[in-house]
């Protein structure tokens, strides 16, 4: 008998979500207790920072230019490597329950098998193998997303246990324009806000911990097993059942330290950075599907980020809340001691900071600095309270998981096992993470942006496109400027250590393959 | 999207001139329905989609057809064109002009499938159309 994996990801989720990474407004005790038994990770980068990359990169452990999920809306091909078939063909049994979205979401065609096993929804979770095999190594599928109106088993559930219910979630897309919706909502009339009023039990975050209980319970005490609870929140929209939203008052919150109340310095900040940060935040720019089209940052109030954040707060408690009930239903099985558990995102969120929502192609910490715990199985030897400082990326992910179930780490994996402590992460020679984002928006908008993290400088350099000339970039000293409010990219002091970085990034980063995939849906 | 098959103009123009038989060559499409000008297909969702038939011109080998529900276009012209290269070579030219701009990916992923399996099976010897 081997060891369990739980691996837990949200959805949009930023470092300082959590209480054990500094937050201070969201209560997050399991989440935290995992970190005190385990080993936090202080610099996780993703290596994209929106969904369909991001996750493509944790399933593959490949560099988005390898796997080639360049931008949402690229399907990641169904025999593309996958971690869980490498699991499954070393005996694991496996499950992936919540989030996939390694195929796109908007699919009148039907023509991505996510979205037919969701249509067809079989309640246990089986479904027909792809070549001989399950899909992507899966041999258990529960769907969801927010909301019902895509193909997901979380919708065919809602429609047949809570049909009075569906209506009561805001709709991410308009169906009109099938554009981000800009609708307006809650106390503050932000958009992508909305007031849910059906129960906290049909909500998505206790349907997936609901569906991985039925799923551990189907299992033989001896089998080894790995399962993906991947939770669609706290992704926008912020519509958390009504009933929980006295968990945090938003008039009571603070602004977040990275939300620069005053306008005039809010965007002289921006001006500092390359052109498209300003375009965007004054609505004169529109280069990525993720946020809504017809909303202008520059309109952002003070309350609205507090509602937000509000919003995402309480979210953030129905995960830690769910995570404490599935690791509670572990230990009741007996699998405590034997179950490594790691947590962490697939990208983060403005949430406010530099006075924006959503993400898109901005390469800060807001976007790409993530929560990243592993709790090791205690069986596996004791590990306390660890911290690790050297950079670590959602690449490394997949590589960890066949260290732990004793797997040889396949050549197409690019990452390395994640490190345990410091010492660990010094032999490996952990000195930098590097993210990737391209993007071309049905208005022809291109845009490339290539970063590397090292030696606590954020270096970013932007390719050219119908924005950028390719001259562009930002430097931050995170240290000194932990907000990454100051860009030394043009500073002549700092000229070395950027020529330095930007050369490093290029030598590191793998190249984009060969034709790349063409993009099919919005998202 | 464009694509060189390797089969007479007449051949794959009769695929695209016989407004049902998209239905047999173009993936994920579950049914073709033509009555009067209007076609009725149904995607593999089960989502019945009506079109216009705007244009079906034998001497110039063009069709273009209009999506009028129920995908939210807010304006949508298909055009299908095939150019004769000679004998068992033709060009085949599928270009979409829609409003919003968000459902051009939707369609150009399928289309792009789409052109690519018609190619394919019409260089294997399958025939569409009357």
């Amino acid at each position: 008998m081997g060891r369990k994996i739980l691996f837990i990801t949200t959805d949009q989720m930023r470092y300082d979500a959590l209480g054990c990474n500094g937050g201070t407004v969201a209560r997050t005790p399991v989440v935290d207790g995992l970190a005190a038994d385990g080993i936090r990770y202080q610099r996780a980068h993703p290596q994209n920072v929106v969904c369909m990359p991001s996750r493509a990169t944790m399933i593959t452990g490949q560099h988005v230019g390898t796997h080639g999920v360049w931008m949402n809306g690229v399907a990641l091909p169904v025999d593309a490597p996958s971690v869980a078939r490498v699991l499954h063909r070393a005996g694991y049994r496996t499950a992936l329950v919540g989030k996939a979205h390694f195929e796109p979401f908007i699919d009148p065609f039907l023509r991505f098998p996510e979205n037919v096993l969701g249509r067809d929804a079989d309640p246990d979770g089986s479904h027909a193998p792809h070549e001989g095999e399950p899909h992507r190594g899966f041999d258990h599928l529960q769907l969801a997303t927010h909301g019902t109106g895509l193909f997901t088993h979380y919708a065919d559930w809602m429609g047949k246990h809570a049909p009075g219910h569906i209506a009561d979630f805001y709709s991410v897309v308009e169906p009109a324009s099938m554009e981000v919706s800009s609708v307006r909502g809650g106390d503050t009339d932000c958009v992508q806000v909305g007031i849910n009023n059906m129960p906290r039990g049909v909500y998505h975050t206790d349907w997936c911990v609901d569906r991985a209980i039925d799923w551990l319970d189907t299992l033989d005490p001896a089998d080894d097993w790995f399962c993906w609870v991947s939770f669609p929140d706290p992704h926008h929209p912020w519509d958390p059942p009504q009933s929980e939203m006295s968990r945090v008052r938003w008039r009571d919150l603070d602004l977040p330290e990275g939300y620069p109340a005053d306008r005039s310095q809010r965007e002289a900040l921006l001006d500092a950075k390359a052109p498209h940060w300003r375009q965007w935040y004054d609505g004169a720019l529109v280069s990525n599907y993720e946020a809504p089209r017809d909303w202008v940052p520059a309109t952002l109030t003070d309350d609205q980020v507090r509602e937000v954040n509000a919003r995402v707060h309480v979210e953030n408690e129905l995960i830690d809340e769910g995570v404490g009930r599935l690791l509670a239903h572990i230990d009741g099985r007996g699998w405590g001691d034997d179950t490594d558990v790691l947590f962490t995102t697939d990208h983060g969120e403005f949430q406010g900071d530099h006075g924006l929502l959503f993400k898109g192609p901005y390469h800060v910490d807001s976007l790409m600095r993530l929560p990243l715990i592993w709790r090791p199985a205690r069986s596996s030897g004791p590990v306390t309270g660890v911290s690790v400082a050297e950079p670590v990326g959602l690449v490394d992910l997949a590589p960890t998981f066949c260290a732990i179930a004793g797997v040889e780490v396949p050549e197409w994996m690019e990452g390395q096992s994640l490190p345990r402590d410091e010492s660990e992460a010094a032999v490996q020679k952990r000195q930098r993470v590097l993210t990737e984002w391209d993007s071309v928006h049905p208005n022809r908008t291109k845009i490339g942006v290539r970063s590397i993290w090292r030696d606590g400088f954020l270096c970013t350099s932007y390719l050219a496109g119908t924005v950028h000339d390719g001259t562009e970039g930002e430097l931050y000293d995170c240290a000194e400027d932990p907000l990454q409010r100051i860009n030394l990219w043009d500073d002549p002091a700092r000229r070395s250590i950027r020529d330095d970085l930007v050369a490093d990034l290029w030598v590191s980063l793998p190249p984009m393959r060969e034709p790349r995939p063409i993009v099919q849906a919005p998202v | 999207m464009t694509a060189r098959i390797g089969v007479d103009a007449d051949v794959a123009w009769a695929a695209i001139s016989d407004a049902e038989a998209i239905a047999e060559w173009f993936p994920n499409m579950a049914a073709a329905a033509v009555e009067g000008d209007v076609r009725t297909i149904t995607l593999g969702s089960g989502l019945p989609i009506t079109e216009d038939i705007v244009t079906n011109d034998a001497d110039l080998r063009r069709f273009q057809y209009r999506i009028t529900g129920p995908l939210p276009t807010e304006y949508h012209l298909a055009t299908v064109d095939i150019f004769d290269l000679g004998p068992g070579d033709c060009l085949l030219v599928y270009s979409t002009e829609i409003v919003p701009e968000a459902m051009s990916y939707v369609l150009s992923g399928a289309i792009d499938a789409a052109v690519t399996n018609l190619k394919t099976r019409l260089e294997a010897g399958d025939r569409f159309g009357s």
